[in-house]
């Protein structure tokens, strides 16, 4: 019997090798370390220093040629503890602090003529702006460096019908995944000068129990490029209630949003805008339009994106809420990008608030090392008033170093 | 003596209507004789630069349609750090194509600028025009004459691109073998200036179709050069217009 176990298991080990040495399974992944220096200190966060370190593997195995599953790892450690010490495989994302060791993606994608059906938790991303993309509504993010934010995957059912001229995309999520918030002990939380004496009681946060539901229309015309989106579910940024004094909760306002992107290829440039609607049905949130406009332009070597973020409040609800979107909106936003040659490039990043009152540039070299390697430095600066979003971080000004082996 | 002038103006008038005729029957037939209805290959590129810095890429390329109707994906599989970085491509026969990138590491797909069909293609020396395929109607063609080049006879075609079309080239050298009508070499000019040359050998039959699956590209302003060699070439294989969408540039 147990003979008979051990050449099962070899047939299974056998065709599970045949398997994935077959073209139909793919692999990638890289290991990174990176050093965050920070010139300044900040009130709540002496630490000037981090150390971070990433593995990354993706793995995608094509079982029929109608049928892939994919699936993604992350192992991740640092010095600052942004990443939590337990090690337990976490696939909810829903932890305040990274997790050390993540399942970051497991999807079955199915694909049939023009239907393509994917199930899982999966990455998905709406919108054609490069700048701000406003009507991404199944993208939370992690804030914990609220000027690099990181996408997390969603768990969710996704139909696809697309005819190369028009896509018509469903989205059912039925369990929240809220993006991550700056943690209260460290420098990208920026507390009033009135809690300096406090200490804060964090109750935790309370998740929505429905599910979320989307849908979008995308027509690729003569010439242009025109999407209409719907989206009915809840915020994944979190409002603050308080119940004392110093004791609160992360609450998750209900959001439904109707959408409207664009790209138009011009002879100069192409002009791609994004624009929603945000509405509140438990009036939790303010309700909301928040627009992008952008021009873009690629000369020799040289890509320049330059364009406007703008919002327009319907309806106030007084409350604290942590909205980096707003807070990039009113500015002037700027992406350009220098290829120097076949291994070395130079980007910057830059938003300008349109009052003067907060201002963000970033600028970085990469360059590869032969097939595997690349290092890449950069400084980002943040200036501005306390009481603007971007200004409220301009003790957080820093200089990054990160060398990346890629498999 | 005017009759004379006359008739000796007519006479080349007609000459040079015929081998201007000839030249684009040429191109034509060479255009005709590469016609499929798809093509698929896995491409490795060696790119070179001006200090002799090599650097490696690999890619597999499908194509369905032809000239100004196709469609094409390219996705990288080397090096590690662009595995999985594809590109659809949508080419036109009247307008500059459109593009999308799909980038893993963002999980979206990503329409790209394309004014300038001069920028490089990837890092690569090829520009994104290098890329496209003529349409022979949009170019004035002239027999400048014929000659042996890489050991074959070769007709010698200059190009133009016609009134109102836009190129970053002002002129084209073609050179065309005679023997099966395979354009071994184009060198592409700006204001009579070399700015591309884009050298084919390695010239083969696959599936009925003359093609070099050498290329070799020269920069002539930077002074690089990028080789690119088709393995696992096939054309007119089966394939579907849903796997050129956006939808299959995003599931791979």
């Amino acid at each position: 019997m147990s003979g008979n176990a051990a050449r099962m298991g070899a047939c299974a080990a056998l065709l599970l090798i045949c398997c994935l040495s077959a073209q139909d399974f793919t692999q990638r992944g890289f290991v990174q370390t990176g050093l965050t220096l920070y010139p300044q200190t900040a009130p709540n966060d002496s630490g000037q220093a981090v150390g971070d370190a990433l593995f990354r593997y993706e793995a995608s195995y094509k079982v029929r040629p109608w049928l892939r599953i994919s699936a993604s790892l992350d192992t991740a450690f640092d010095t600052h503890e942004q990443v939590e010490r337990s090690a337990h495989l976490d696939w909810q994302d829903r932890g305040l602090r990274r997790p050390l060791l993540s399942l970051r993606e497991l999807n079955a994608t199915i694909s049939k003529g023009k239907l393509t059906a994917e199930f899982g938790k999966q990455f998905i991303r709406w919108g054609k702006a490069d700048l701000l993309n406003p009507t991404d509504r199944f993208s939370p993010k992690d804030f914990l460096s609220v000027t690099d934010p990181g996408f997390l995957a969603v768990t969710a059912a996704r139909v696809i019908y697309d005819t190369g001229a028009n896509s018509f995309d469903l989205v059912w999520q039925p369990r929240f995944t809220p993006s991550r918030t700056p943690l209260l002990d460290q420098r990208w939380t920026v507390l009033p000068e009135s809690l300096d004496d406090v200490t804060l009681h964090d109750l935790g946060s309370v998740f929505p129990g429905r599910s979320s539901f989307g849908a979008r229309w995308n027509h690729i015309g003569s010439g242009y490029e025109v999407s209409a989106s719907f989206y009915d579910g809840f915020n994944s940024l979190p409002i603050f209630q308080a119940y004392s004094n110093d004791d609160f909760r992360r609450l998750y306002p209900a959001l439904r949003l109707y959408g409207v992107d664009a790209a138009v290829p011009l002879p100069w440039f192409t002009v791609k805008t994004e624009a929603a609607y945000y509405t509140s049905p438990d009036k939790r949130q303010d309700e909301y339009v928040i627009y992008v406009i952008q021009f873009e332009r690629q000369i020799k070597e040289f890509a320049i994106v330059a364009g406007y973020a703008g919002d327009a409040v319907t309806s106030y609800t007084p409350g604290l809420q942590f909205s980096p979107e707003l807070g990039f909106a009113r500015a002037i936003l700027a992406h350009a990008q220098y290829t120097i040659d076949s291994t070395r490039s130079v980007a910057t990043d830059a938003a300008v608030r349109q009052n003067g009152d907060g201002s963000w540039l970033r600028t970085v070299y990469s360059e590869s090392l032969g097939q595997h390697w690349r290092v890449t430095a950069g400084y980002t600066w943040i200036r501005g008033n306390p009481s603007d979003f971007l200004g409220e971080y301009h003790r957080n000004s820093y200089a990054l170093l990160a060398l990346r082996y890629s498999f | 003596m005017s009759k004379t002038l006359l008739v000796a103006g007519c006479w080349w008038l007609v000459v040079a209507a015929v081998c201007a005729q000839d030249a684009r029957q040429i191109v034509a037939e060479s255009q005709k004789r590469g016609l499929s209805r798809s093509q698929q290959y896995e491409g490795t590129l060696e790119v070179i630069g001006s200090g002799n810095k090599i650097s490696l890429k690999r890619w597999t390329y499908e194509r369905i349609g032809s000239y100004g109707s196709s469609k094409a994906i390219l996705r990288f599989t080397a090096p590690a750090e662009v595995k999985g970085v594809a590109l659809l491509i949508v080419n036109h026969a009247d307008r500059a194509s459109d593009q999308w990138m799909w980038t893993p590491a963002l999980e979206r797909d990503r329409r790209i600028a394309l004014q300038d069909r001069s920028t490089r293609f990837f890092g690569t020396d090829f520009s994104f025009e290098d890329l496209e395929e003529r349409d022979v109607n949009q170019f004035d063609y002239k027999l400048a004459g014929e000659e042996t080049f890489d050991g074959q006879p070769c007709w010698k075609i200059e190009s133009k691109p016609k009134e109102g079309k836009s190129s970053q080239y002002t002129s084209s050298v073609l050179m065309i073998r005679k023997d099966n009508y395979v354009v071994i070499q184009i060198e592409n000019f700006a204001k009579e200036k070399l700015v591309r040359r884009i050298h084919y050998s390695d010239v083969q039959q696959q599936d009925g179709i003359w093609v070099g699956r050498t290329t070799e590209v020269l920069d002539a302003n930077r002074g690089s050069r990028t080789v690119l060699k088709l393995e696992k070439l096939k054309y007119n294989l089966p394939m579907q217009e849903e796997s050129f969408t956006l939808e299959a540039l995003r599931r791979g």
